[in-house]
């Protein structure tokens, strides 16, 4: 199995398919706008919310240059609390220690809260193929289960459907024969409450991601908008946390400024509306919670990107600031990307995780260098510079056609010399009039634009006429 | 008179020199003394986005070349240029510097070569609005004219509140974009690499500058970066439409000259130099 799965399609097919997807555009341009100045108005309504970045930016960073020394810590708590940990390296390894724990304690249901790092090892279809059933639990997660699809956004999986949609979805996947179901957003959402209490009540087990590990007391926290994780952390018989291995944070002093910023930075609201604080499995004197209770610590490639270069993403907290703001993300959306992470974050952590072969394509073709997402990102992960540098690595690995990386070599030899930046300005002035524009890095430009011509006189032969004395 | 040495951008050299030009007036007229360094020649912003940093150092090398040895503003004529030479320079050069085989002394000696430099560079709309004196009060606006602002100008530089302050010192009413924030697709030589997502997001733009003609009678479109309004006077000239598209600078020189009433169907492209005969 791939680290981190890959959408077969090519980026030109993905592409234009998302181009073309006129639901998609107007879903898209909705959510990612609502989102973003949700954001803008959450921090502006917060004066103190900015020294808390601050502040959860440097605690964040710290926890992830330490992170070896805070993994024991959060292990040590977390068995003492009489939890498991199990350390997996790559999908694999997860896929096998649920279904170990699923044969134990014999699973047949399993019901699971929104959780990335589980997109990321393809948990469901790993479960699935082993004969569990296993349902979403998030809206948008059990919207894209039933539709066999892929998050098109990190915080809200389904921005790219619509309720029309998600109506005959409903219709043909989950409803009874004859059951009326309602295109009213409401109406649907009841609906879709009604069908997972039945899933609630019959899960043998439940299965989160978890936003936060804190150390000091081995603590997972889940972040929600619709409280579902409340449900599935203790209403079956056993509990399995899965999470990346970046998520962990020192203390609860730390964690106060760190869980702010994903409320803030995704959905524009000072916490999320629901926080599920996971210490242990039930204790005896206790009449609810798991019997018992798994944590699964996620490398899949992470430690590869410690102490490098791009350590800074490891700080990313997954609030989908940074593509509610990506020009390209609101054109193409989440399936563009070809992976569970899209926007700028996934145009970086994909390659890291899952290989420039497979993902190289994203820091090229993903990207129009605009830096709001840098301005976005709440955790200050410079995100441009991160793909400028994959860019460059792509260039040095030469997986750029040869006929491009000669053009740049020759436009750099030319252009840092005066003579060479006049001989090739003359020489485009001279291709123009020979109507030799279709060839080299110009012709995409003319698919769907005019294009400017090289002036007569440019702006230097101008000068030089004008001032003939001091020309060189 | 003030020193103000002129960084023209291959863009506004190659493809509309009466830019350039309109920013020499603009400049004098407000008490510069200008020079053009003309050994100049790119930033280099092209090939380092692009990921050829070695290609992109030689030209940043050549640039701080040119221009150090002198003093006093280096006025860029555009944001985005402005912002490579400031924020890019330094490293890019220095750690350059050490992958061709130079000692970390000569890599620091560049690096603060570049800083000096850098420090001097501010884009037009900056320049006025740091180095001239404010007119006592603000004129009746004669046009409103559509402002985008580029994202290196907005996000690199946070020159955010320059070109307006300048536009309105001028006489012309700034009307800012709906979704301003958005880019408009540019992107360098992503509007060539992957033009179709380019293309779609220029066709975003001219929704919200109708939406914004509609709403505030406009008069044109304009901004501090023309890589920007090529790439969207081209897309518009392609599909036929003939909004007015007036680079910052030529802007402002008409407002000096009491000419904005004229703007009609002006476009940034020229033409006058021959028949586009790729279509």
């Amino acid at each position: 199995m791939e680290h981190l799965p890959q959408d077969p399609r090519p980026w030109p097919v993905r592409r234009d398919t998302a181009l073309q997807d006129t639901v998609l555009q107007t879903t898209l341009t909705h959510v990612t706008h609502r989102l973003n100045n949700a954001r803008i108005a959450a921090y502006r309504h917060y004066p103190s919310g900015e020294a808390a970045r601050i502040r959860a930016i440097a605690r964040k960073r710290e926890a992830i240059q330490d992170w070896s020394v805070l993994l024991d810590r959060a292990e040590e708590e977390i068995t003492a609390h009489g939890g498991h940990v199990k350390r997996a390296a790559t999908p694999e390894a997860v896929g096998a220690y649920v279904l170990e724990i699923a044969r134990q304690h014999s699973v047949k249901r399993v019901i699971k809260s929104k959780s990335m790092v589980t997109e990321e090892v393809q948990l469901n279809a790993q479960l699935e193929a082993a004969g569990l059933d296993v349902r979403e639990t998030d809206l948008g997660e059990y919207i894209i289960q039933l539709a066999h699809e892929k998050p098109s956004h990190i915080l809200a999986p389904a921005a790219h459907k619509n309720r029309q949609q998600i109506q005959r979805l409903f219709v043909d996947t989950v409803a009874d024969a004859g059951e009326e179901v309602s295109e009213d957003i409401q109406e649907l959402t009841r609906f879709a409450r009604n069908k997972l209490r039945q899933d609630f009540l019959s899960a043998d087990m439940g299965i989160t991601g978890g936003n936060f590990l804190v150390a000091e007391t081995g603590t997972v926290v889940v972040i929600t908008n619709e409280g579902n994780a409340d449900m599935v952390t203790t209403m079956p018989r056993v509990l399995v946390s899965i999470i990346g291995i970046e998520k962990i944070v020192q203390d609860w002093d730390a964690l106060e400024d760190i869980i702010q910023q994903p409320a803030l930075s995704g959905v524009g609201q000072r916490l999320s509306s629901y926080t599920t604080i996971i210490s242990g499995p039930r204790a005896r004197e206790s009449w609810e919670g798991p019997d018992e209770w798994h944590v699964v610590l996620l490398d899949n490639g992470r430690r590869k990107i410690h102490g490098g270069p791009y350590q800074d993403v490891l700080s990313c907290i997954r609030c989908g600031a940074c593509l509610n703001v990506c020009p390209v993300f609101q054109q193409v959306g989440g399936h563009g990307y070809g992976s569970v992470y899209s926007g700028p974050i996934g145009t970086v952590l994909s390659p890291l995780l899952g290989g420039m072969d497979a993902f190289g394509e994203l820091p090229s073709h993903l990207c129009t260098m605009c830096y709001a997402c840098q301005e976005a990102c709440p955790m200050d992960i410079p995100l441009p510079h991160e793909i400028i540098s994959l860019r460059e690595t792509a260039v040095s690995e030469r997986r750029e056609p040869a006929a491009v990386r000669t053009q740049y070599r020759l436009w750099g030899q030319a252009w840092s010399t005066a003579t060479g930046y006049r001989r090739s300005v003359t020489a485009a002035r001279l291709a123009q009039r020979l109507a030799i524009r279709r060839v080299g890095l110009a012709a995409g430009w003319l698919h769907t634009r005019t294009m400017p011509f090289v002036s007569s006189v440019t702006f230097l032969e101008d000068w030089a006429k004008k001032h003939r004395r001091g020309s060189s | 008179m003030q020193p103000v040495y002129l960084f023209v951008t291959c863009m506004v050299d190659s493809f509309r020199p009466e830019g350039g030009i309109a920013a020499v007036r603009v400049l004098e007229r407000r008490g510069a003394a200008v020079d053009f360094p003309a050994d100049q020649t790119c930033c280099g912003q092209f090939s380092f986005n692009a990921g050829y940093h070695h290609e992109a150092a030689m030209l940043a090398r050549h640039f701080v070349q040119v221009f150090e040895g002198s003093d006093g503003p280096i006025v860029a004529l555009s944001g985005s240029c402005a912002a490579m030479v400031i924020h890019e320079y330094p490293s890019l050069i220095a750690d350059d510097v050490v992958s061709t085989g130079g000692t970390t002394l000569e890599a620091a000696n560049w690096k603060n070569r570049a800083v000096l430099v850098g420090n001097r560079v501010v884009e037009l709309s900056q320049w006025i609005m740091r180095f001239t004196e404010e007119p006592s009060e603000i004129p009746n606006p004669v046009i409103s004219s559509a402002l985008h602002q580029g994202c290196h100008m907005r996000h690199l530089l946070k020159a955010n509140v320059e070109p307006e302050a300048v536009l309105r010192q001028c006489g012309i009413n700034p009307v800012a974009l709906e979704d301003a924030d958005q880019c408009c697709g540019f992107g360098g030589t992503y509007s060539i690499t992957e033009w179709k997502v380019s293309t779609a997001l220029a066709d975003s733009k001219w929704d919200s500058v109708k939406q914004s003609a509609q709403d505030h009678q406009i008069a044109c479109l304009t901004s501090a970066d023309l890589g920007c309004l090529l790439h969207l006077d081209g897309r518009q000239s392609r599909l036929g439409e003939m909004f007015p598209v007036m680079y910052l600078a030529e802007l402002i020189d008409r407002a000096d000259q009491g000419t904005l009433m004229e703007i009609r169907g002006r476009s940034v492209k020229g033409g006058s130099h021959g028949r586009d005969t790729s279509r």
